[in-house]
């Protein structure tokens, strides 16, 4: 009975602490803003040097280091609770899937052939 | 933030806070929650348009990155650039109204949404060249040689992909234009400002896409 009640408690305490309440310096918005353009600048740049398959995977890793910039700081993940941020991953989680298993097809159709 | 009794009381008598949520704090979470899902099938929409891309972009690697340096390298490079600026800029105007200082947070919005519509402008003309350039499959498309149906192809995608994303930046920028001015005149504040981060959160989300669209549309085959 006693955990209980503590448990319940604990799970207001954790309610009542206000993460829209926080208030981020502005200084962290304008170098996040400053780290995005220079990561613009530098896959715009890296696409100019023939890298071969390397400028793809190098300009998608920079998208994928951009995206989490803004999901972190401008979208406050580094606040949210867990449950939000769970739900934020979930959708890039179903396309990984989506594009994933359309692609053990697509690559793996020259090595095993279709029986027909 | 231990909101008595009396306070939330209060809050309800206000308007402030929905009889099935237990503080504002509850009530803010279950909207972003709620927008998160929203969110994802955002991702999903523009997922399946990206996976048809990887598709034929596999299929015809050298047609792709042929089509993809007829796209406008410097004008993608500052669309993207303008994205991202009004993306912190709407940033700044929740972080305004959660301080109060309402005539800023009004100025970062509708700053957000010009910068929204330069995106468009400089998009509209992007597709006015490609136009001059018979560029658009079923309408004005001329293009031989032995890549011709890839270049058809990675258009179509182009279209399909740049279309939608600008008809999401256009309902951002009505959405925050709006908003901007609901704001100047003093409909939010410290106590109510969940719906200005929800736009928020929409309009990141439409930057994600384009950050993705960026090197998938204009900066494959750059080098060759």
């Amino acid at each position: 009975m006693n955990t209980l009640a503590r448990e319940v408690r604990g799970a207001h305490e954790q309610e009542r602490k206000d993460p829209g309440s926080h208030i981020t310096p502005v200084w962290h918005y304008l170098a996040v803003l400053a780290t995005l353009l220079a990561l613009l600048t530098l896959s715009a740049i890296s696409a100019l040097f023939p890298l071969g398959y390397w400028n793809t995977i190098v300009n998608l890793m920079i998208s994928v280091i951009k995206t989490l910039l803004v999901m972190l700081f401008f979208m406050h993940e580094t606040e949210a609770r867990t449950l939000t941020r769970t739900t934020s991953a979930l959708g890039f989680v179903w396309l990984a899937i989506l594009i994933g298993i359309m692609l053990t097809d697509f690559l793996a159709r020259s090595i095993v052939p279709p029986p027909w | 933030m231990n909101a008595s009794v009396n306070e939330i009381e209060s809050l309800r008598d206000r308007g402030l806070l929905e009889k099935q949520f237990d503080d504002p704090v509850q009530q803010r979470e279950a909207a972003t929650l709620g927008m998160w899902v929203f969110l994802s099938t955002e991702i999903l929409f523009f997922g399946v348009l990206f996976a048809s891309y990887t598709i034929c972009r596999i299929l015809y690697p050298h047609g792709f990155a042929y089509a993809s340096r007829e796209t406008d390298f410097l004008l993608g490079t500052i669309e993207t650039g303008v994205l991202l600026t009004s993306s912190s800029l709407i940033a700044l105007g929740v972080r305004a109204i959660k301080l109060d200082q309402r005539a800023l947070a009004a100025w970062l919005l509708a700053g957000t949404a010009a910068l929204g519509v330069t995106f468009l402008v400089m998009h509209g003309f992007e597709y006015h060249k490609e136009w001059t350039e018979h560029l658009i499959p079923g309408l004005n498309f001329a293009r031989g040689g032995p890549y011709a149906r890839a270049i058809e192809l990675f258009f179509c995608l182009y279209y399909f992909i740049t279309g939608f994303h600008s008809l999401h930046v256009l309902a951002g920028v009505c959405v925050i234009g709006g908003l901007a001015i609901r704001v100047a005149r003093g409909a939010f504040g410290p106590e109510r400002f969940t719906t200005l981060e929800l736009a928020a959160l929409y309009w990141h989300l439409v930057d994600i896409v384009w950050i993705f669209v960026y090197p998938l549309i204009y900066l494959v085959g750059r080098a060759g």
